[in-house]
């Protein structure tokens, strides 16, 4: 009312002219609004835009820290990309939960923790523990039909049976079948990476040294809605970002061979760089070895957790519509995300069949 | 295959060239209003314009710049940056000169305030003390940007905007008050 008096209904300006409640209340609250107005005011600031911009350019950190941009927010991205996308998720999902792994490891329900970049920096410093060799390749394929998509993955692909308004009606589906990754923890390789960096990394757990760990991830759909092809000459880029993105996949298994959970949870959980706060929300998780943890930057990013279809799912982001994501398990892995409402992705989730 | 790898070099330097481009122009349309967000913060052009290339380097390495949501990240980033090193600053101080207390009981004027230097710290220290949401709603609206700006950065509806404005109003005058009768 004080910042905008033509938003007041004319029953409402009547009320308000009868009312000395309101009338008290408007007075107090002008009044703080003028007196923030004033103690807020800053000395004047003249920039120059051009320069500030050419001392950004010269700045060395301006470059991509990993190499790339998000995928997801790159306009010009393609299928493949967000096929990528999604196996590379699948990955961080997997690695963050290498605190979890049991002789067999295998999630029946998702749970969030919150990790920041240093707690991800610290993570990716497990790669220099071991070697990682894939016994069957991932081989995401863009494919032209549902049909297409179930023969490769061996399950049907899920059908929105309900897709807000003013999203694409055209479909793209991709399909990946099973993938195996085997991680061979070496002793020397983690020794050699401690000297390295110079930082005192924590010595493997007797027995360790050649403890392999098998990653099954897949089969999995992929189904993106929008016209991803566009012209990339468009003049409106944005076209080209998924307007909604719908993946099923088999539950990641987890199998070891001579490490136990409790070792392999105390030793990530020892590396140097991991917060405090990643450290308790795991030890926090009843029973991790069903539990498929989320990754929840959260500089960027928050998470409730939500009923879909009737099993726990985690929802990330918020009902501005920047975006959103649910994440929930009933027999596979299921992810709906989109620039929407978090409330319009949780009712896509819903109304999901498989 | 090397047509095909002349190729594939071709689109990725005209990506990485696009890529640029759309950073620069978002640089320059919005560098003067996250400078300014910061300035509202700091009460310090110079700092204010640190603040502001740190911001957009860090969106750069993380974002595309043809994000819809660039400038909404941007001005939250803006706020929270700069009201960090605000508190940043405020601890530091306290370090180096845990000074004498200020005279009794003096009351709230704001038109006196911001005539003297010592003032104006004086409102940063309680803007600084405020919980972020208030704190960010504030310097945001006042920095002008409209609700719907306001409500996108910090990710609440429209319609919440001026219930927290109100609260966030009423929380400064406050601390400001409290700051000055220790």
């Amino acid at each position: 009312m004080f910042d905008d008096p033509d938003a007041l209904t004319s029953s409402d300006r009547r009320h308000y002219a009868d009312c000395a409640d309101c009338q008290a209340r408007y007075a107090g609250m002008a009044e703080d609004a003028r007196a923030v107005a004033t103690l807020l005011a800053a000395p004047g600031l003249k920039v120059d835009a051009a320069s500030a911009f050419e001392r950004v350019q010269a700045a060395p950190a301006a470059k991509p820290r990993f190499g790339f941009t998000l995928p997801i927010l790159r306009p010009a991205s393609r299928t493949m990309f967000a096929g990528l996308a999604a196996a590379a998720l699948l990955v961080v999902v997997v690695a963050t939960a290498f605190a979890n792994v049991l002789p067999l490891f295998q999630p029946k329900t998702v749970e969030a923790v919150p990790v920041q970049i240093t707690d991800i920096q610290a993570l990716s410093a497990l790669g220099d523990y071991g070697t990682i060799t894939w016994s069957t390749q991932p081989q995401p394929q863009v494919v032209l039909s549902a049909a297409d998509a179930k023969s490769i993955a061996g399950f049907n692909a899920p059908v929105a049976s309900y897709v807000p308004a003013g999203v694409s009606s055209t479909v793209t589906y991709a399909a990946m079948p099973k993938a195996v990754a085997v991680f061979t923890f070496d002793a020397s390789k983690a020794a050699a990476a401690a000297a390295a960096t110079g930082k005192p990394l924590p010595a493997l757990p007797k027995g360790m040294d050649g403890a392999k760990l098998t990653v099954t991830a897949g089969p999995a759909i992929l189904e993106v809605y929008g016209n991803l092809k566009q012209s990339a000459n468009s003049s409106s880029q944005d076209i080209n970002l998924p307007q909604l993105v719908i993946a099923e996949s088999s539950a990641p298994v987890v199998t070891s061979t001579q490490v136990t959970a409790k070792q392999l949870e105390n030793y990530v959980l020892s590396i140097p760089g991991i917060s405090k706060e990643l450290s308790a929300a795991i030890k926090a998780i009843g029973d991790p070895s069903s539990t498929l943890i989320i990754p929840i930057p959260i500089q960027y990013a928050t998470s409730t957790s939500v009923t879909v279809q009737g099993v726990h799912g985690v929802a990330v982001g918020d009902n501005t519509g920047l975006g959103s994501a649910v994440i929930w398990i009933k027999g596979n892995v299921f992810v709906v995300a989109g620039p929407l409402k978090q409330s319009e992705v949780v009712k896509v989730a819903d109304n999901l069949k498989s | 295959m090397s047509v095909n790898l002349e190729v594939t070099a071709e689109a990725s330097k005209h990506l990485v060239k696009s890529r640029e481009e759309a950073f620069e122009a978002l640089f320059k349309s919005e560098y003067a209003r996250v400078a300014g967000i910061a300035n509202r913060v700091l009460a310090d052009p110079h700092e204010a314009e640190d603040v502001a290339q740190e911001v957009f380097i860090n969106f750069h390495r993380l974002h595309s710049a043809s994000a819809q949501f660039a400038p909404a990240w941007l001005h939250r980033a803006a706020a929270h940056t700069a009201l960090n090193r605000l508190r940043g600053r405020r601890r530091r101080e306290r370090r180096e000169q845990a000074q004498a207390p200020e005279e009794a009981s003096r009351t709230v004027d704001p038109q006196r305030m911001l005539e003297v230097n010592e003032d104006r710290k004086t409102v940063r220290a309680a803007l600084a003390r405020l919980a972020p949401k208030p704190a960010a709603v504030l310097v945001l609206r006042a920095s002008g940007l409209s609700y719907a700006e306001v409500a996108e950065a910090l990710g609440v509806g429209t319609g919440q905007i001026g219930t927290l404005l109100r609260r966030a109003e009423a929380a400064l005058r406050k601390e400001v008050t409290r700051g000055t009768s220790i």
